[in-house]
C-alpha cells in the first residue's frame, strides 16, 4: 500500500514525488525504460548561449528522486479503479495507494497521407528521441510533413546533429486536414525575431498593426519558400505522396496558393531516406477516461482534458492531474503543475498558491509556445470547474 | 548508411558499450541499453514487421510506445514494442509476418 501512486515519470511526475517523498511513500510508474518522459529528448537554446537540456534535468530529477521514491519503469498501467482507494493495474503486478497522481502526459497526432506507413516514416518525436537520447540518426535527409511549433524545434534539433533537412512544408489538404498557408505563417510569426528571415521579419512588423498587411506578407511569400533559423521552409508546398518500395525513397511535392489549393502541374519529387509527420500534440487522457472522468475538449489545450481545478484536482477524491495530461504546454509548466498536486495533497497551502503564481508568470514568459488561445483554455475550465461544483 | 551520433555539438559524447543480439538468426552489434528500434535502425533495418494482414512493410513510427508499429518477438516473446526493450547482450528478436486471417478480402466472412 502506497500513499500516493504517481502514473507517469515524466518532469510533472518526477516533480510531484520529489516533494511528496519525504512524507509519503511513493511509487512512480511508467512503461518506458528509462525516466524523464518526454524531456529526454529535448534541446533548445532559451536565449543566446543558455540551453534546455532536457536529457540533464531529466537526469537531475531522477537522482533527486530515485533513493525516496520507488520508480518502477518498463512497466504499463492499463487499468485503475477507484473505490476508496486506488487500485492500479500494471504488467508488473496491482498496486495500490490512498492517492493517485495522473501524469501521462501527450501524444503526437499525425496527419494521414498517401505511403504515411512505409518504413522510414515517423513522428518528428520519433526523430527527436532517436536523435538526442538514443543518439542513431533517423536517416541522412529528411522531409519533414508539418509546420507547427514542435515541427520547427525539432528540425533545429536534427540540423545540431547534422542531419539533413530537405524541406518542411505542408500535408495535403483532406478532411482531416484543413490547415492552410495562413497558418503555417501564424506559426511563424509567433516564433518572431528569432526567425530570421526578410519575409517572416515583415510579417512579425505588421502582425498586431495591420492584418490586411500580414495578408499582403502572406501573398509574397516565395513559392519555394524560405530559408528561416537556417531551415528550408515553404509554406506553399504540400506533400502529397510519400514513395518507396520497402522504404521511404522519395516525396512528390505540389504547389499551393495562398488558400493552401493544390495548382496543377507544379509536382516535382524530393528524394529522402526519412520522412517525420507532425500535427501537434494532444493530452494522452485514458487513465482518466478508464475512471469515468467527465472530459472537455478544449482547443487550445491539445484535445480532450479531463475535468480539473487550477490546482490539479479532478472530480474523484484524492485524483490529481499533472503535466501535459491537463493540456499542452513546455515541460517547465509540467514540473511546476506536478509541484502543485504534491503540494494540496500535502495540505501547503502557501506554498500551493506561490507554484500557481510561478505557473502564471511562466506561461506569459514561455519560450515554446504551443498555442496562443492557452491562458483563455485554461480560464474557461477553471470556470467549468466552479460551475460543477 | 545510418550512423550513431558519437559526438554532438551541445550533448555529452555518447557512450558505446557494443553488445551482440541476433536479428532472424543474423548476428549484429548494438549499443547496450538502447531501445531496440534504436538497434535495429543503426544497423540499416527499417522494416521491422511485415503487417499481420496484407504482409506490408513497417516501421517504427512513433518511438515512444504509442502506435505498436514496432512489435516484435524478443526472446521467443511476441508483440513486444521495440521501442520500449532496452537492448540485452545475446538477446534473440525476430520478425513478425502475414498471419493466416479468416476476415480477409475474398474470405467468405467479409
Ligand atoms: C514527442 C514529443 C516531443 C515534445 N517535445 C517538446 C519540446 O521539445 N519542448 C517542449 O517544451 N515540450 C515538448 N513536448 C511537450 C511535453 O509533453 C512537455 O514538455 C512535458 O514533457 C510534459 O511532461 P509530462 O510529465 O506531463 O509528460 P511526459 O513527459 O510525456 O511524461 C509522461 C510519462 O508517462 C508515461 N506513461 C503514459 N501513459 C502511461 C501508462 N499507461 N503506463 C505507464 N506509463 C505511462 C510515458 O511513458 C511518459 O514517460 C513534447 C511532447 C511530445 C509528445
Ligand atoms: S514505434 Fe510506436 S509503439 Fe514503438
Amino acid at each position: 500500500m502506497f500513499d500516493t501512486i504517481i502514473i507517469g515519470a515524466g518532469p510533472a511526475g518526477l516533480s510531484a514525488a520529489k516533494v511528496l517523498q519525504d512524507n509519503q511513500k511513493v511509487l512512480v510508474i511508467d512503461e518506458y525504460y528509462h525516466a524523464g518522459g518526454r524531456l529526454l529528448g529535448q534541446l533548445y537554446e532559451e536565449k543566446k548561449g543558455k540551453w534546455w537540456n532536457g536529457l540533464k534535468i531529466a537526469k537531475e530529477l531522477i537522482l533527486e528522486t530515485e533513493n525516496k521514491s520507488e520508480i518502477l519503469v518498463s512497466t504499463s498501467v492499463y487499468d485503475v479503479e477507484y473505490d476508496n482507494n486506488y487500485t492500479v493495474h500494471t504488467t508488473a503486478g496491482v498496486f495500490e495507494a490512498s492517492h493517485l497522481i495522473i501524469a501521462t502526459g501527450a501524444r503526437e497526432k499525425s496527419t494521414p497521407l498517401p505511403g504515411w506507413d512505409l518504413p522510414g516514416v515517423m513522428t518528428v518525436g520519433a526523430a527527436q528521441i532517436l536523435t538526442n537520447f538514443n543518439r542513431v540518426k533517423p536517416g541522412n535527409k529528411g522531409v519533414i510533413v508539418g509546420i507547427n511549433p514542435l515541427s520547427m524545434v525539432i528540425a533545429m534539433e536534427l540540423g545540431y546533429a547534422d542531419i539533413g533537412v530537405a524541406k518542411i512544408c505542408m500535408p495535403p489538404r483532406n478532411i482531416i486536414n484543413t490547415k492552410s498557408p495562413k497558418d503555417a505563417f501564424e506559426t511563424l510569426l509567433s516564433l518572431g525575431s528569432s526567425a530570421p528571415s526578410k519575409f517572416i521579419s515583415a510579417g512579425v512588423a505588421v502582425a498586431d498593426k495591420a492584418k490586411p498587411l500580414q495578408q499582403t506578407a502572406l501573398k509574397l511569400f516565395p513559392a519555394s519558400g524560405v530559408k528561416a533559423l537556417g531551415l528550408p521552409i515553404s509554406i506553399k508546398e504540400q506533400v502529397v505522396t510519400i514513395n518507396g518500395k520497402n522504404k521511404v525513397e522519395s516525396v512528390t511535392v505540389q504547389k499551393t496558393d495562398t488558400g493552401g489549393n493544390p495548382i496543377p502541374n507544379t509536382k516535382y519529387d524530393i528524394d529522402c531516406d526519412f520522412v517525420c509527420i507532425s500535427d501537434g500534440l494532444a493530452p494522452l487522457s485514458e487513465i482518466g477516461s478508464l475512471l469515468n472522468l467527465k472530459h472537455v475538449y478544449t482547443e487550445s489545450l491539445g484535445g480532450y482534458v479531463p475535468l480539473h481545478s487550477k490546482n490539479m484536482q479532478t472530480e474523484l477524491p484524492n485524483l490529481y492531474v499533472a503535466g501535459n495530461v491537463t493540456g499542452i504546454e513546455n515541460a517547465k509548466i509540467a514540473m511546476l503543475q506536478g509541484r502543485a498536486a504534491a503540494f494540496n495533497i500535502l495540505g501547503y497551502k502557501g506554498r500551493l498558491s506561490d507554484t500557481l503564481r510561478h505557473i502564471d508568470d511562466e506561461r506569459k514568459n514561455a519560450k515554446v509556445k504551443f498555442h496562443t488561445d492557452l491562458i483563455a483554455g485554461r480560464a474557461m475550465l477553471e470556470d467549468m470547474w466552479q460551475l460543477q461544483k | 548508411m545510418t550512423e550513431r551520433i558519437t559526438k554532438h555539438k551541445i550533448l555529452d559524447d555518447l557512450e558505446l558499450n557494443t553488445v551482440s543480439f541476433t536479428w532472424n538468426n543474423h548476428v549484429l552489434y548494438g549499443n547496450e541499453g538502447e531501445s531496440l528500434t534504436a538497434a535495429l535502425l543503426a544497423n540499416n533495418i527499417r522494416k521491422i514487421r511485415e503487417h499481420e494482414k496484407d504482409g506490408q512493410p513497417r516501421g517504427m513510427y512513433c518511438n515512444i510506445g504509442h502506435c505498436s508499429e514496432c512489435r516484435v518477438t524478443v526472446n521467443g516473446k511476441r508483440n513486444q514494442r521495440a521501442c520500449l526493450t532496452p537492448l540485452v547482450k545475446d538477446m534473440v528478436i525476430e520478425q513478425q509476418f502475414e498471419v493466416p486471417y479468416v476476415v480477409k478480402e475474398g474470405s467468405p466472412y467479409v
